[in-house]
């Protein structure tokens, strides 16, 4: 029982983090229809920024999480306009080979810049876990938790309540209307690639701190990421955040009671299942935002 | 109020318009007749900006407007209800509503307006916060026409707006085309049932391959022959 609860919340925690990384992608993959490989990247972007910002030059530690997310925005705001602005209504296959070969040229930076050590980064937070009752979970991942929880309410909110996220979805479900209705298309493109990028980051430069950071780390996640966004179904943010926590799930759990040596395996299980059964995803269609 | 002289616009290389000149002034209700593929929702795609012309130019109150980006036009005055409704399916009504007057920013104003459209369309009002692509094809005309009510335009575009509708609707979307132009907005209507546009207009224009083959009154081309015998069945 104690070790259940414990796997419990430890999904609790890592949903967290992988519902940041679903919630971008799908944005990005599910609305503007961009089959994005360097979603990983900009993840592991967020947390090399964390590890420069921190660990190099020595800022505070919350202040450089501002900036790393700061910077993966800026970074996804440059991709859409230098890589995908040209190919706009481009073959999607054309828009893949570009975002692979944006992929390689990313990961191969990171090797170059970084070097294939891992980097640890230090955190402000004590070292002895938080203790409740049969259950222990260390701060940072805490803290982590409480801050993914906060940026998916703000990306929400900022979606379903803002000007700009109505401007979002009209010109995802409409490009031409939109339009019409005043809406500048290109801002709202960059914009939204821009504010997935961000997500991605956000997570790399949360769990940049509880992990290792490697030029590697993006290719499982975002991998990860894909699997979320096809689990929730394209383009539904409460699909993916509870996609997020449910892949988690069945990885902690995977881990816990069959193999930790098949932790991420359990995840690519469960898609292919649901591939299989509910090729749209698991929830509904209605509940799509673009 | 505008005016449109020799305009021509492509689809890559094929020519659409050719030298299309037209005008419609200030509280007209004009219309644009002709078959598919006759240049009608080109033109309109032309004057509203989503389609940039290669030639000739559009004037709008003496500002030139041929390279204009829709934003700027609609900012001017000219509001686009497209064809097919084109209603954003997965947001509500009132959301819908809020999009057509996404570059206003006088809000109370804007409340105002919203009750007006709930006002003249009741039904609209009862589904509020439903998903506009759960409405049926005559709700979701009249929403099509209150968004683009809501920038306040001087003129309104309208693209086949009986399209698709349940014969009933039709006199009801045309009831509701006459009021907005008795309400001082002015018309430009494309309509492939000639018949009900050459009846409800001031002055038509019916466009073949592309170009302007006869333009006058409604009256003028309900008695032409060719229109009779082409579109009117004889």
């Amino acid at each position: 029982m104690d070790q259940l609860l414990q796997h419990l919340l430890n999904t609790l925690i890592l949903g967290g983090t992988y519902a940041l990384l679903g919630i971008g992608l799908t944005l990005i993959f599910g609305i503007m229809k961009v089959v994005n490989f360097t979603h990983g990247e900009l993840y592991a972007f967020g947390a090399y920024m964390m590890f420069f910002f921190a660990m190099v030059l020595g800022l505070d530690f919350f202040a450089t999480l501002v900036i790393a997310v700061i910077l993966g925005v800026a970074l996804g705001a440059l991709i859409e306009i230098t890589l995908l602005r040209p190919l706009r209504g481009a073959n999607i296959d054309t828009t893949m080979l570009v975002m692979i070969g944006a992929w390689i040229v990313m990961q191969n930076t990171e090797q170059l810049v970084w070097s294939g050590i891992a980097k640890s980064i230090n955190t402000p937070f004590p070292v002895e876990p938080l203790v409740l009752g049969p259950v222990s979970v260390s701060w940072v991942r805490v803290f982590v938790f409480v801050v993914a929880v906060l940026l998916i309410l703000g990306a929400q909110l900022l979606i379903h309540r803002t000007k700009l996220g109505k401007a979002m979805r009209a010109t995802f479900q409409d490009r031409d209307t939109a339009a019409l209705m005043g809406v500048n298309i290109n801002f709202v493109y960059t914009a939204t690639f821009a504010l997935g990028s961000g997500l991605a980051a956000a997570a790399g430069a949360l769990l940049g701190p509880v992990f290792v950071v490697t030029p590697t780390m993006g290719n499982l996640a975002a991998l990860k990421a894909f699997a979320i966004v096809i689990l929730g179904g394209l383009g539904n943010i409460k699909g993916a955040t509870i996609g997020g926590f449910i892949l988690a799930f069945v990885e902690e759990m995977g881990a816990g009671y069959v193999s930790s040596g098949y932790r991420d395996a359990m995840g690519f299980l469960l898609i292919i299942i649901v591939l299989l059964f509910k090729p749209t995803g698991l929830f509904a269609r209605a509940e799509r935002i673009g | 109020m505008l005016e449109i002289d020799g305009l021509d616009c492509c689809y890559g290389k094929v020519n659409a318009l050719r030298a299309v000149s037209l005008t419609v002034n200030q509280g007209e209700l004009v219309t644009l007749i002709g078959a598919n593929g006759a240049g009608k929702t080109t033109t309109l795609k032309a004057i509203s900006g989503l389609l940039p012309p290669v030639g000739g130019s559009i004037h709008f109150e003496g500002e030139d407007i041929t390279q204009a980006s829709a934003k700027r036009i609609l900012a001017l005055g000219i509001a686009h209800c497209p064809e097919g409704r084109r209603v954003f399916p997965y947001m509500t009504v009132q959301e819908n509503l809020e999009m057509g007057c996404y570059l206003r920013t006088d809000r109370s104003a804007l409340t105002e307006d919203m009750e007006r459209i709930f006002t003249r369309f009741p039904v609209l009002a009862e589904r509020r916060s439903q998903m506009a692509g759960t409405l049926s094809g005559g709700e979701q005309q009249m929403l099509a026409i209150g968004r683009a009510l809501m920038s306040r335009p001087k003129l309104v575009l309208f693209d086949e707006p009986s399209l698709g509708l349940a014969p009933n609707l039709v006199e009801r979307t045309f009831d509701i085309i006459m009021e907005i132009r008795a309400q001082g907005t002015t018309v430009l209507m494309v309509e492939q049932n000639a018949y009900a546009a050459l009846e409800m207009c001031d002055r038509s224009y019916l466009l073949e391959s592309g170009q302007v083959a006869l333009q006058g009154t409604g009256q003028d081309l309900l008695d032409d022959p060719h229109v009779r015998e082409a579109y009117l069945g004889g």
